[in-house]
């Protein structure tokens, strides 16, 4: 098996957070514990989760748009927490992100076409003339007008600034895009727009995506490889089809089981899930979930559980998959 | 009584609600009409600009006077024309025998004062309780609405509580003098999808329980399929399929209906044949002469593009409508699928 391109291990990021206005009494917010993974060549890999579970961190934290506090992130080989600055700005070439809101991620003062030839400007990536055409190609990539250029982010919509918003990522030519909710601000008919992009470029350029979102049935449709995160750590972690279907976390489930489906006849089961979602500055002792666990047993109030390798390519961090033997209930 | 039940909550009949742009008016909802059963759920579902929050906006008369109106239109709720009625007596039903929760409960509760004193003040203006006995219905509306722990936190304020929490707070709100109907605009959207399944579960108990009808409104097929008892899918102003919730997913008759739920990525099946809908909804300035989805329509013929459809049963489904020439009405040759 080849090296995969991108290796996340044991990553971790605290944000020390203040009460008040006057900055008083501080507490620690654990926003990654421990997550590693890894993305090979042309795979998307996902992370979901609910708010607050350092998704979104996580992504930002592999880029080092936020500094993390430790772990190891390897890309082809290289290791990015440790690159000098040059050494990070040639990384970054290869390792972009798209953002959420297209709306707040453009610059309203520049055309399109200012915004899509800075990185190429800043990285001193051909003449003015081999920038423009590059501006135009990638804009025809996306599925934009090549008059578009000349335009402001206000002339256009939301589903067509995304589309900028990943020609901006594309232009570099990338291997790796960090996409960060990048259709949750969209509505249906144009998310599946972006979401056919998105898997047409994957399949073009053997792109490889990190893909953040918190709908299950975004992440079913462009990812190949899943992990579920709760307050900071991976509960789950798989091969998509398999994690969807056939949940073993009992946190897993019960996001499966209140994901909505365009089906009368499946019904959300209105699961018995009591409680709300811990907060990250005093997560509960032990397991994270037990509070709301249907399964919850005594050992898990007092001790984190584990990472399970439950197959090959499956694991879990839950006391109801003990490290041996593999339990029946397991999947091949 | 049992006379008095089988009338309608709420009948809305052909509802227009205009927008001024740069001078012109252009209606923004256009002919919407329905009716809505006692102890039923209606869902308004479509994108973003299709007109579903300006119809229930248009029901409660909120609809902002500086540059919209109702130019057309009835609102009858017992027999009574709402959007004849004067602003003082609008009040006496706002809140009172029609309510409204919103998307966002941050910015619809006030952060000044505490959650229990906002319910109660629902029950103050619309009753004669005394601040004792509003003050103790409150707490049993905080509690019905499962707040844990509801009389140590009736003095807590809203930035306290989670966005969950709040929305139920909103509800509590909503319920206090028990409508016949709450109009829900999205309420579950800006929540994450385990708070949303809990809030949801709540919103049904609730309905059975109280017997109020709902119309609900959201952009999310999912939540549709889950919560409604008939669904009316709305598209650049117009009403363009009605129909029981089973029969629309099993049946979808409007061609936007079915796009729609093509391009739904789905949690439960592997999604290989997700197809967008080309294009985008007209601008509301620029709305097209004939049917409004005509441009974006695979099964467009010639007099789609000249004449607007109009809302008519679909041959062979009961108590199911469509807003198309090819799929619906007379000669329309339509073969339900």
């Amino acid at each position: 098996m080849t090296e995969p391109l991108l290796e996340v291990e044991n990553l971790s990021k605290s944000f020390q957070v203040r009460r008040g206005f006057l900055g008083g009494a501080a507490g620690t917010v654990h926003a990654l514990s421990d997550i590693s993974f890894s993305v090979e060549a042309g795979e998307a890999f996902g992370l979901v989760g609910e708010s607050g579970c350092g998704k979104s961190t996580a992504g930002r934290s592999i880029l080092r748009l936020i500094e993390p506090d430790a772990g190891r992130v390897r890309f082809k080989g290289e290791d990015v927490l440790a690159a000098s600055a040059a050494m990070l700005r040639r990384l970054r070439r290869e390792m972009q992100i798209v953002f959420q809101d297209p709306y707040s991620s453009l610059n309203p003062r520049r055309t399109i076409g200012q915004t899509l030839a800075e990185p190429m400007t800043v990285h001193r990536l051909g003449t003015a003339s081999e920038i423009q055409a590059a501006v135009r190609a990638v804009l025809a990539e996306v599925g934009m007008p090549s008059d578009a250029a000349a335009k402001y982010p206000h002339e256009f919509s939301g589903g067509q600034r995304q589309r900028i918003g990943i020609a901006r990522a594309l232009v570099l030519q990338p291997e790796l895009i960090v996409a960060d909710e990048p259709v949750s601000a969209l509505d249906v008919s144009i998310q599946a727009q972006i979401l056919v992009l998105l898997r047409g470029l994957q399949e073009r350029r053997k792109l490889s995506f990190i893909f953040i979102s918190h709908d299950l049935g975004v992440v079913r449709h462009v990812c190949r490889k899943v992990a579920v995160m709760y307050l900071g750590r991976i509960v789950e972690k798989g091969p998509v089809p398999a994690i969807f279907d056939e949940p073993l976390h009992p946190y897993t489930r019960v996001l499966r089981s209140a994901s909505p489906v365009p089906d009368p006849k499946a019904k959300v089961v209105m699961a018995k899930l009591e409680g709300e979602i811990a907060s990250a500055l005093a997560p509960p002792s032990g397991c994270h979930f037990h509070p709301r666990c249907p399964q919850a047993m005594e050992v898990c109030k007092r001790v984190y559980p584990g990472w399970v390798q439950v197959s090959k390519d499956r694991g879990v961090a839950c006391h109801l998959f003990p490290a041996t033997p593999a339990p029946a209930a397991v999947p091949p | 009584m049992s006379e008095r039940s089988a009338d309608p909550a709420l009948v809305v009949e052909s509802l227009t609600t205009e927008f001024r742009i740069g001078g012109t008016w252009y209606p923004a909802v256009r002919g919407v009409g329905f009716t809505l059963g006692r102890n039923e759920t209606l869902a308004l579902v479509g994108e973003s600009g299709c007109g579903k929050s300006i119809t229930a906006l248009s029901i409660i008369g909120l609809v902002p006077k500086a540059n919209g109106r109702v130019t057309s239109g009835r609102v009858l709720l017992d027999g009574r024309d709402l959007l004849a009625l004067g602003e003082r007596e609008m009040e006496k039903i706002r809140g009172n025998r029609i309510s409204m929760i919103f998307q966002e409960p941050m910015t619809s509760l006030n952060p000044v004062l505490t959650v229990g004193f906002q319910v109660a003040e629902a029950l103050r203006y619309h009753t004669d309780l005394s601040l004792r006995a509003a003050r103790a219905r409150a707490l049993e509306l905080l509690e019905h609405v499962k707040i844990p722990s509801a009389a140590r936190r009736y003095g807590d304020y809203p930035h306290q509580f989670s966005g969950g929490m709040r929305q139920r707070v909103m509800i509590a709100v909503a319920l206090a003098c028990g409508p016949e109907v709450l109009l829900a605009d999205e309420p579950t959207t800006a929540l994450d999808v385990t708070i949303q399944a809990q809030v949801l579960a709540l919103l049904a108990e609730l309905k059975a329980s109280d017997g109020m009808a709902m119309i609900f409104i959201t952009h999310n097929l999912g939540v549709v399929a889950s919560i409604a008892d008939r669904v009316a899918v709305m598209y650049a102003g117009d009403i363009v399929e009605l129909a029981g919730v089973e029969e629309l997913f099993a049946h979808p008759t409007h061609p936007y209906t079915e796009a729609l739920l093509r391009s739904i990525p789905r949690v439960d099946r592997d999604a290989l044949d997700l197809k967008p809908i080309p294009g985008q909804v007209p601008p509301i300035t620029a709305m097209p002469a004939g049917c409004r989805y005509a441009d974006r329509c695979p099964l467009r013929i010639p007099r789609c593009s000249l004449e607007v459809p109009p809302l008519v049963p679909v041959p062979g489904l009961r108590g199911h409508a469509a807003r198309c020439w090819v799929r619906a009405g007379e000669g329309s040759g339509a073969e339900p699928a």
